[in-house]
C-alpha cells in the first residue's frame, strides 16, 4: 500500500481527475475542497502528501496557510503547491514557506505524479 | 452540484445517535440513571469519528447551527426511548452563550417529538473563554425553569475550571477520563477525584466519573462519594435498537461480573452489585439494569 495523499483543491473536475490518475497508481486518495476541513483531516489522520492549490474559495493565498498550518503542528507531511499563476516571486515566497514543490496549471498528471512519488518515496 | 460536508453535517437524517447509560453506584441502587446521547457523523467517512466531527465544526465555527442538527437527530431517535429514562445531550457553550432563543428552539424541538423536557440534561461542552457568561447563565436559567438540568462536561480539563462550575452551578459534574483511568495505581488521580467530590458536595452538585477501565476502578470511585459512572466496562455507547434488546446492556451490566473480578474489587459499594457467582438467566423483574424493565 502506498502513502495516503490528501488534494485540497476547490475545482471538483481538477480533483476527480488528481484523484482518479492517483488512484490509479495505488494512492489511497482523500479529497477537500475547503482548508477548515483538510486541517482537521491532517489533525486526525496521517498524509505523506498534501497536493493544495494555492488559492482555495474565500482566501486569495489559502494554500500557503495549510502549509503554515502543517509547519506550526509539526507534521511531516510533503507539500505540493498547484497554481495558475506562475510569478516567481510567489514561488519563491512559497519554497521559503516551506513548500516542498510548486507546479502551475495546467500541468501534466504525470509531473504531479513524479513530483508525489518523489516526496512520498513512492511507498509506505 | 456536491454537497459541502458542513451541508451534509447540518442534514440530520446524514448524523446517527449512539446513546451510552450513566449508572448510579452510590447506595446500592444499581440501576440506569440516564442515556447520553453521542453523534456520530456521516457513515462511512473519515468524520463518523465524533473527535472527527466536532474538531472540523469548531473549526469552522459552526457549533450552534450543528448542534440544532445534532438535537434534531436525538430527538428523533429518543422517541423508542423509554418514557421515564433521562437523555443527557451535549450543547457547546458557544450556542448556549450566543444564543438567547435556544431554549424555546429546544423547547419546540422537543415537543415536535412529543418528549417531555424535564427528561433532558444539557451538558455544557466545550467552554470557550470568549463565551458570553451572563447570556450562557441566562440560557441555562431558562433551561432550568422548563425542567432540564445541567451537566458540566470535561470537569478538570480545557475552560471547564472552578469559574465554570461556580458560573453555572450544574446538577452534575461530569470528571473526565483522563483522571478515573488508573486510579487504583495513582494517588495523584484520586486526589483530583476526591477534591472534585468534596466541591460537589459543596454545590449539591453529583459527580459522574467516565471512562473506568475496570472493576476495581468503579468500587474505589464509589468508595470515594462518586455517584455515577459513565464507561465501556459497563456498557458502551450502542444504538437504539442494541439497548432495547437485552444483549448489550445484559452483556455488559455488572450481572456479569465473574466471582473472581468481584473479589479483585475493592471492598464496599460496589458489592452491593453483585447479584451471584454466576450470571443468572435474564430476567426483566429482577435485573434492574435492563432497559427494557422500563418501558412502559
Amino acid at each position: 500500500m502506498k502513502d495516503r495523499i490528501l488534494i485540497v483543491d476547490d475545482d471538483d473536475q481538477l480533483v476527480n481527475a488528481y484523484r482518479d490518475y492517483l488512484s490509479g497508481l495505488g494512492y489511497p486518495v482523500d479529497c477537500t475542497g475547503e482548508i477548515e476541513e483538510a486541517q482537521t483531516l491532517l489533525s486526525h489522520f496521517d498524509y505523506s502528501v498534501v497536493i493544495t492549490d494555492l488559492r482555495l474559495s474565500r482566501l486569495n493565498f489559502g494554500g500557503l496557510d495549510l502549509v503554515k498550518f502543517i509547519h506550526e503542528a509539526s507534521l511531516p507531511t510533503r507539500v505540493v503547491v498547484l497554481t495558475a499563476y506562475g510569478w516567481p516571486e510567489l514561488k519563491a515566497e512559497a519554497t521559503n514557506q516551506g513548500v516542498d514543490a510548486f507546479l502551475r496549471k495546467p500541468m501534466r498528471l504525470s509531473d504531479l505524479a513524479k513530483a508525489v512519488d518523489m516526496l512520498s518515496g513512492g511507498n509506505a | 452540484m456536491k454537497k459541502s460536508l458542513l451541508e451534509t453535517i447540518l442534514d440530520p437524517h446524514q448524523l446517527s445517535v449512539r446513546f451510552q447509560p450513566i449508572f448510579r453506584i452510590a447506595d446500592g441502587e444499581n440501576q440506569i440513571h440516564s442515556v447520553e446521547a453521542l453523534i456520530r457523523g456521516p457513515r462511512g467517512t473519515h468524520f463518523e469519528s465524533a473527535e472527527v466531527l466536532f474538531d472540523y465544526v469548531r473549526r469552522k465555527r459552526e457549533e450552534r447551527a450543528v448542534d440544532h442538527s445534532c438535537l434534531a437527530a436525538i430527538c428523533a431517535e429518543a422517541v423508542h426511548l423509554p418514557s421515564d429514562l433521562r437523555i443527557n445531550v451535549n450543547v457547546h457553550a458557544a450556542t448556549l452563550g450566543q444564543s438567547s432563543g435556544f431554549v424555546e428552539s429546544f423547547r419546540r424541538r422537543v415537543k415536535k417529538h412529543s418528549l417531555s423536557l424535564d427528561r433532558f440534561t444539557v451538558e455544557i461542552v466545550e467552554h470557550a473563554p470568549t463565551c458570553d457568561i451572563p447570556e450562557l447563565s441566562h440560557t441555562i436559567a431558562g433551561l432550568r425553569s422548563a425542567g432540564v438540568r445541567i451537566a458540566l462536561d470535561d470537569v478538570g480539563l480545557g475552560h471547564s475550571n472552578y469559574r465554570m462550575m461556580l458560573d453555572c452551578h450544574p446538577e452534575y459534574f461530569k470528571l473526565d477520563a483522563y483522571f478515573v483511568r488508573g486510579l487504583r495505581d495513582d494517588h495523584k488521580r484520586r486526589a483530583v477525584v476526591e477534591s472534585v467530590v468534596t466541591f460537589g458536595r459543596a454545590l449539591r452538585s453529583s459527580v459522574v466519573a467516565e471512562g473506568a477501565e475496570s472493576m476495581e476502578d468503579i468500587a474505589i470511585l464509589a468508595d470515594m462519594g462518586v455517584e455515577f459512572v459513565q464507561c465501556n466496562v459497563l456498557c458502551a455507547a450502542v444504538t437504539v435498537e442494541e439497548l432495547l434488546t437485552t444483549g448489550s446492556v445484559r452483556h455488559a451490566s455488572p450481572l456479569f461480573i465473574s466471582s473472581r473480578e468481584m473479589e479483585k474489587g475493592a471492598a464496599g459499594n460496589v458489592a452491593m452489585l453483585r447479584t451471584g457467582e454466576d450470571p443468572p438467566p435474564f430476567s426483566p423483574n429482577a435485573c434492574r439494569w435492563d432497559v427494557r424493565s422500563r418501558m412502559h
